[in-house]
């Protein structure tokens, strides 16, 4: 069976242009997520209300908002106040602010989850807050959060798609583009088998990392 | 401060109308899509629950293919991609297909894993008592199975509603993409988006705040939550 002529070059620029971007986009937004989200989810548990109260702020407004309207804020309002930024580097920021307000609450729950004496174990040794957490507390939560951690990486990945809608040519985005232009150059615009395809392409990539995380949840909690 | 000392309340005031029918029409498909995404998630998550040959294989295939791609990739291959096969919907069509197709895979995991929390020996007390086994899944598992099940379709509820806007980039005229026009038209985006993203954080607060006293009068009693 051969292909249809069409099929080969928008698949090149599809999984090499696209790909790529949905790749760096993903990989960008859970580092940041990560980061971000173990220090908020850690800070989380301390007893000063001030500072948790506007962890707590973040996590609601992160969390509430639609991320492609968090995504608009960055990319169209900020430059009013003079603040700019690119499709991927807005994009970046909204799927990072979501995505550690997921990780946030979730490290809570995990440094919550670590027995008292284990606080206590480190402060007797001799370590600060920092060292506490850092060497102790932290290590251990890590097992519960490593579910999460798998299933922010599966939300990220799909959710990489809305970039599409501010330019950043991602999978989807390419896959429109493609569309436009054969629609163009041959007037028929093979719609369905190019969705169809970036579905293909997510599930693929989506589903071993969902079964993982249902696998880690059973091991490890 | 200089923020909002700048801030054009006029823009807001002018267009208040306008943004008003928008979100009529984003409550519309969420009302539509919690109805829709209920009744799919009631159904099938039964049949997966009771393991009914086939149609329980089919929601599994359903429910992860749903959860393991991107909405906005399934609202394009709906809106753009069933052209292609001679199937043409309008943008609102779309937007509520789409939200209830998605609604319906997660509730149907929520209600599946809600009904099989239920104890097996309630069930068998029902039979034993004489009910059909459709009066027992209607008497006993969809009580208390469903009020398990409560919270996580809360969650999926309130997903719904977070995405019918991404119907924006289909261009159905829902609250976001009402006020992206007007700030395309005024080049007040600054004004707009802070408007829209206040209105769908109390929108979404308030339901939250809402459901969660409801939740707290319909928990089982006996349950310390």
């Amino acid at each position: 069976m051969t292909l249809p002529d069409w099929v080969q070059p928008v698949a090149q620029y599809m999984l090499e242009t696209g790909l790529r971007e949905t790749a760096k986009l993903a990989v960008v937004s859970v580092l940041g997520s990560a980061i971000v989200g173990v220090l908020l989810g850690t800070l989380l548990t301390v007893r000063w209300l001030p500072l948790r109260a506007v962890i707590r702020l973040y996590i609601e407004v992160w969390r509430g908002l639609p991320l492609i309207v968090t995504i608009f804020v960055i990319f169209f309002a900020l430059p009013s106040v003079g603040v700019r930024f690119s499709p991927f580097a807005a994009a970046t920021i909204g799927l990072a602010l979501w995505g550690s307000a997921q990780i946030a609450e979730a490290t809570r729950g995990a440094v919550q989850s670590i027995p008292r004496e284990q606080h206590e174990a480190a402060s007797a040794l001799g370590f600060g807050w920092i060292g506490r957490h850092r060497f102790v507390v932290l290590p251990q939560a890590l097992r519960r959060l490593l579910p999460p951690l798998v299933s922010l990486l599966v939300n990220v990945v799909q959710n990489t798609t809305l970039a599409a809608v501010i330019g950043v040519a991602e999978v989807l985005e390419t896959g429109n583009r493609s569309v436009e232009r054969l629609t163009l150059a041959t007037g028929d615009p093979h719609a369905f088998e190019i969705f169809g395809g970036v579905m293909v392409l997510f599930f693929v990539i989506s589903f071993p990392l969902t079964r993982l995380s249902a696998y880690l949840e059973r091991r490890l909690v | 401060m200089t923020l909002l000392a700048g801030f054009d309340w006029a823009i807001v005031r002018d267009n208040l109308p306008a943004l008003w029918h928008g979100l009529l029409r984003t409550l519309e498909v969420w009302v539509i899509g919690v109805a829709g995404s209920s009744a799919i998630g009631l159904s099938l998550g039964a049949a997966r629950a009771h393991r009914i040959p086939l149609v329980s294989q089919l929601a599994a295939a359903y429910v992860e293919v749903m959860r393991n791609t991107p909405i906005l990739v399934q609202i394009f291959l709906l809106f753009y991609g069933l052209p292609s096969l001679g199937v043409r919907l309008s943008p609102f069509t779309t937007a509520w297909v789409a939200v209830t197709l998605w609604g319906g895979a997660f509730n149907t995991e929520n209600f599946r894993a809600g009904f099989e929390a239920v104890p097996r020996r309630y069930r068998e007390a029902g039979l034993a008592l004489g009910f059909s086994s459709v009066g027992t899944f209607v008497q006993v598992t969809l009580p208390i199975g469903g009020r398990i099940a409560l919270p996580s379709s809360i969650n999926t509820y309130i997903s719904v509603l977070k995405n019918t806007a991404l119907m924006t980039a289909i261009g159905f005229p829902e609250l976001t993409n009402v006020a992206r026009s007007i700030a395309a038209v005024t080049f007040r985006d600054f004004e707009m988006l802070v408007l829209l993203a206040a209105v769908y954080l109390s929108l979404i607060w308030t339901f939250s705040v809402l459901v969660r006293a409801l939740e707290h009068r319909l928990a089982l009693p006996g349950e310390a939550r």
